[in-house]
């Protein structure tokens, strides 16, 4: 029962995390119909911002939302510099795979310069919070306080977001712009504005998602490689034009990779993302929560 | 009123408007007809800035539109109804409407639920649909639905383009004595592309008809239609 539990618990814990990074992914896709490659090669640049921080004495929480911000204007920078310049430049066959290869070389130029910038060893990260087995009242629970933080700091996320895109204006503006840009121009909404908005909110999310799985990795430049292929598998899963199936996708591959490493072992953790994807895109090709209608490729 | 002159317009090295003048009086409703491919869509899309045209000039009061941004010219009070329904299917009735309110919600805050309201007078349907998705709607009350989205932004100019497309008959007249109705009850200037042209002519004040993307009539809506020699020629009969 308790292996179920701490199963249970740390496969929610993670599951968090690639939410965020599904929900960032998906939005940048929404928004301009790029798949962002260096998503996690933004969050891991901001974790070795807010690591630095923390080295030379500040406090955790002021790491924290420096990295968030530096993750929202990063994720801006990308969109303003590197895929606006060549949306307007390129009149190719190729416009949909440019943004492509533009992302895996932004990934490579962050990896390089936090390579050059803070030595390639691996460090560690700390918690806010104790990250041993939380004990209530002489119990020893199959869930630590970090995993508690996680899910609550993820769930209000989640509840923001939605209340962002469904009850606000701007909400409403940036789903019209992802779903009909013409549509959306001709309502006189500022599409160009809401597409950076996406790359800032998207950045922010995925570095959020750095600063809470990089305790359990610790940091080096390639220290989120392996989370960005989660996150992408969670959001192909959930249907990569869904918000809601980024969420769902994400808790569902957290529980898939605990439980196959509680109840198999590790070796396995692979083949189970692996088969996870290939049931679910046989028996829903446009993903949980995707709709039927296909995009333009 | 809105001025074209010496228009043109590209589609890579397909010429689609050439050397187009024409005024459009304020107030009144003005029709552009002609058969498919005259380039009708193209001056709607090119007047609203989807499209870049090649050289000349457009102008609203006086006030330049070419070499502004769409949606800069929609929040000037130029609305442009594109063809086809133009609605998002994903959103609601009642969202699909707020869109065209959406840049208005800071300066003219306490408008909007009446302009709101106006919309669903107009068009009690969409009232009785508000909360469904626009992907669920008839064809006729998803043209109803793209012409209250432009309408709510409460627009000068209207720029609407074939809403009789692929609808019953019975539906664009309806939709068709509702414009006419609003224009002269609050002064909307209108530009309807029309293929349909008998329709079209029959609310319209001025007609234009275009032909191979250069004027070959503009003259009062009931001349036009009334020389047979010149639908012929143009329309096919």
């Amino acid at each position: 029962m308790n292996t179920f539990l701490t199963a249970l618990f740390n496969g929610t814990s993670r599951g968090a995390i690639f939410a965020l990074v599904a929900l960032g992914l998906v939005l940048v896709w929404r928004g301009s119909g790029v798949v962002n490659f260096a998503q996690m090669g933004q969050a891991m640049f901001t974790t070795y911002i807010a690591s630095t921080l923390i080295a030379h004495g500040n406090s955790y929480w002021i790491a924290f939302i420096v990295a968030l911000i530096a993750g929202a204007l990063l994720g801006g920078a990308v969109d303003l510099f590197v895929m606006r310049p060549l949306h307007k430049h390129s009149h190719s066959s190729l416009n949909a795979t440019i943004p492509i290869i533009a992302s895996l070389g932004i990934l490579g130029v962050l990896q390089a310069a936090a390579g050059m910038f803070w030595a390639g060893e691996e460090r560690g990260f700390p918690t806010p919070v104790n990250s041993l087995g939380l004990s209530i009242s002489g119990k020893v629970m199959p869930f630590t306080a970090f995993d508690l933080f996680v899910v609550g700091v993820v769930l209000v996320v989640l509840v923001l977001t939605t209340i962002f895109f469904t009850r606000t204006g701007m909400g409403l503006a940036m789903r019209a712009s992802a779903l009909n840009e013409e549509v959306a121009r001709l309502s006189g909404i500022k599409v160009h504005y809401m597409k950076v908005l996406s790359w800032m909110i998207s950045g922010a999310a995925s570095s959020l998602a750095g600063l809470l799985v990089t305790p359990a990795t610790n940091l080096s430049p390639n220290s989120l490689d392996l989370i960005l292929i989660i996150g992408f598998t969670a959001a192909v899963v959930g249907g990569l034009d869904s918000l809601p199936g980024a969420v769902i996708g994400g808790f569902a591959l957290g529980l898939v990779i605990s439980f196959v490493n509680v109840y198999l072992t590790p070796e396995n953790v692979f083949l189970a993302i692996l088969l996870t994807l290939v049931l679910v895109l046989i028996v829903r090709p446009q993903g949980i929560m995707g709709s039927k209608v296909g995009r333009r490729v | 009123m809105l001025k074209v002159s010496q228009l043109s317009t590209h589609y890579g090295s397909v010429k689609a408007l050439h050397n187009l003048s024409f005024t459009a009086e304020q107030g009144k409703i003005t029709t552009v007809i002609g058969a498919n491919g005259a380039g009708k869509s193209t001056l709607l899309r090119t007047i609203s800035a989807l499209v870049k045209p090649e050289s000349g000039s457009i102008t609203w009061k006086g006030r330049e539109l070419v070499g502004a941004s769409p949606e800069s010219i929609v929040r000037s009070g130029v609305a442009h109804v594109p063809e086809g329904h133009a609605v998002i299917s994903q959103l609601t009735v009642e969202e699909n409407i707020k869109l065209g309110s959406l840049f208005r919600r800071r300066k003219f805050a306490s408008d909007i639920s009446q302009a709101t309201k106006e919309m669903f007078d107009l068009f009690p349907r969409l009232q009785e649909r508000r909360t469904q998705l626009a992907g669920s709607l008839s064809g006729g009350e998803r043209q109803m639905l793209a012409i209250s989205r432009a309408l709510v932004s409460r627009p000068e100019v209207l720029l609407l383009d074939e809403p009789s497309l692929g609808l019953a008959p019975l539906v664009v007249e309806q939709i068709i004595q509702s414009i006419n109705d609003l224009c002269r009850k609050t002064g909307l200037t209108v530009l309807l592309v029309e293929q349909n042209a008998n329709t079209a002519l029959s609310v319209a004040d001025h007609g234009v008809l275009l032909a191979l993307g250069e004027v070959a009539a503009d003259r009062p809506a009931a001349e036009l239609m009334a020389d047979t020699a010149l639908r012929a020629a143009y329309l096919g009969y």
